[in-house]
């Protein structure tokens, strides 16, 4: 009886105490998430401008967008980057995993030092390549001077060069991929593979028609990882290009940056930042369905 | 087949080795640089330089307020993970751990960050701190990292609440203890690694997020390390010394916070894909 009124109170003591254990929660997530998403999504259908008063124009940034050569390339940019990081990118991080899973000697030195371009912040990556490709006393033009190749480009600065400098100063870093895959690989059943090695099965074959399979899930859980981390990049764009030369490697998040902090338009800047968030959506739910992720398997 | 064996294996060394250069390699050189003087940068090479010299270093002190900047990032560093393990704990144990309307609502709202890119909310936010006058605040952007933050504390959090048995409460309940001292006194203690690993991904996140300190601070008071390389690119870009030593000095924390930490880094990332 006495143990039944305890847990009972227990139960009513409960409600007053979980209203302020969700407050904390509950107020960040509204100032930083709930009202600026609903200031977007609102006054991006108005003409606001700085220090103007927003007025209704419907869709009108939507079709101005549309026809905004510079938000085309934008688009453009960011999608190519999306479909490299979410294909070329986990592909380097799941190779990695599958051969850093064997255990070698050298494993875990390797998993440690190829997180380390992962752990800095992105703006001292930019900086990093910024020198590396500096034309007079970066790394990589005095190592081609050296193999004989002369008169190697300037390549944040050229146009037929930018797009892949700045590819390169993600595409490879795949450090989470490869951890990801390695620690659902934990769960994968020794028997399996044991059984598999008897019948006489190389490692090869055991990674492509056994490791492989089971994990579909987390390699499209990496690839939608993969594919919206694109929407994130300003800083290293910044840092590197400023979206040129021209627009070549103008991506979504500068286009929203420099609409809304260089050009002050602020209702078409938050019209792009909501159709950023509806690329992101998209990706998130054709990934999903490209893996089957969620759905039974038999 | 024995040369198959062989081609497959110099296939793996040079992946690997590939891996390693990549990752390491631009950070050595940096670091290299970073003791050279501009005459033997400019003539290049990856050797070690002529004399260890700091003049670099202190003359990257000189064009930038570093040192106040580090102090910032600390500040907002430790601040933001702090409050963030602690307040977002709460909410974490009563969504684990007990039944009640609404906790599937609140789960739901809690994991949508994830689906936000930061970008699109650059002038929302930068409107929203300025009318209540967290603009160029430290307060103003660690409340921003504490939200950024939120879904993977919750859920790396949550997930540990579920692991520890509920007797536990019931009789600390029992013997007295009230609602908030069994979280804090008996609950929480319990939860240090899965604490450890939200506080390392929550520093991180802090240490080197860049759009928002870009949007959100205003003066060198309240500015963050990894703004300082974007707004002195120009004054560091005819001292290139200078620009080399100021990326080590800011990269060297995060390194040295993950090679410390690199468990609950790992455990940190790896827990997320059970959710997958």
């Amino acid at each position: 009886m006495h143990q039944r009124e305890g847990v009972t109170d227990w139960m009513n003591i409960k409600k007053r105490w979980l209203v302020l254990f969700l407050l904390p929660a509950t107020a960040v997530f509204i100032l930083v998430y709930a009202i600026p998403v609903s200031m977007l999504t609102a006054t991006s259908l108005t003409d606001w401008i700085v220090a103007s008063t927003p007025h209704f124009n419907g869709i009108d940034n939507y079709i101005r967008l549309f026809h905004d050569p510079q938000f085309i390339s934008a688009i453009k940019n960011t999608l190519l980057w999306m479909l490299l990081q979410s294909t070329l990118h986990i592909s380097i991080g799941v190779i990695a995993a599958l051969i850093l899973a064997r255990k070698k000697f050298y494993w875990k030195f390797v998993r440690t030092v190829y997180m380390f371009p992962n752990i800095i912040s992105s703006a001292a990556i930019g900086m990093l390549f910024v020198m590396l490709f500096n034309p007079s006393f970066g790394f990589v033009n005095q190592f081609l001077a050296a193999i004989g190749i002369e008169n190697a480009p300037n390549w944040f600065a050229n146009s037929k060069t930018a797009f892949g400098a700045v590819t390169i100063t993600w595409l490879p870093f795949a450090a989470t991929v490869t951890i990801l895959v390695m620690a659902e690989m934990t769960s994968i059943d020794g028997a399996i593979l044991e059984a598999a090695r008897v019948d006489g099965a190389t490692e090869f074959q055991m990674d492509v028609y056994i490791v492989l399979p089971m994990m579909k899930n987390i390699i499209g859980t990496t690839a939608i990882l993969g594919a919206t981390s694109m929407l994130q990049k300003l800083d290293i764009i910044l840092m590197t290009t400023n979206g040129g030369p021209g627009d070549l490697t103008l991506n979504m998040p500068l286009y929203v940056y420099k609409t809304a902090f260089t050009a002050k338009q602020f209702g078409l800047a938050n019209a792009s930042g909501v159709v950023m968030i509806l690329m992101g959506l998209v990706a998130v739910g054709l990934i999903n369905r490209i893996y089957g992720i969620g759905k039974k398997e038999c | 087949m024995k040369v198959k064996k062989i081609i497959t294996k110099s296939c793996i060394f040079v992946f690997i080795l590939l891996i390693i250069i990549i990752s390491v390699g631009p950070l050595l050189w940096v670091l290299l640089a970073s003791f050279k003087t501009n005459r033997e940068i400019l003539n290049g090479g990856v050797g070690l330089p002529e004399v260890f010299s700091f003049k670099n270093y202190s003359d990257a002190l000189k064009l930038a307020p570093i040192l106040q900047f580090y102090i910032n990032s600390i500040l907002a560093g430790v601040g933001s993970t702090l409050a963030n393990v602690f307040f977002l704990s709460m909410a974490a144990y009563v969504i684990a751990r007990f039944q009640w309307k609404g906790k599937k609502f609140f789960r739901m709202i809690f994991s949508l960050g994830l689906l936000i890119p930061g970008a699109a909310l650059l002038q929302p936010l930068y409107q929203t701190m300025t009318t209540l006058k967290l603009h160029d605040s430290l307060i103003g952007l660690s409340l921003v990292y504490i939200a950024l933050g939120l879904p993977t504390t919750i859920y790396v959090m949550s997930s540990f609440f579920m692991t520890i048995p509920i007797e536990l409460e019931e009789s600390a309940y029992l013997d007295g203890a009230g609602f908030f001292r069994t979280f804090a006194s008996i609950i929480l203690p319990l939860t240090k690694p899965a604490l450890g690993t939200a506080a390392v991904l929550e520093f991180l996140l802090a240490w080197n997020e860049f759009q928002f300190a870009l949007t959100l601070t205003a003066s060198n008071a309240k500015r963050t390390l990894p703004i300082a390389l974007y707004y002195f690119k120009s004054q560091f870009a005819s001292n290139y010394g200078a620009m080399f030593a100021a990326t080590i000095m800011v990269v060297i924390p995060s390194i040295a916070v993950y090679i410390l930490l690199q468990e609950q880094v790992v455990s940190g990332l790896s827990s997320g894909a059970v959710k997958g």
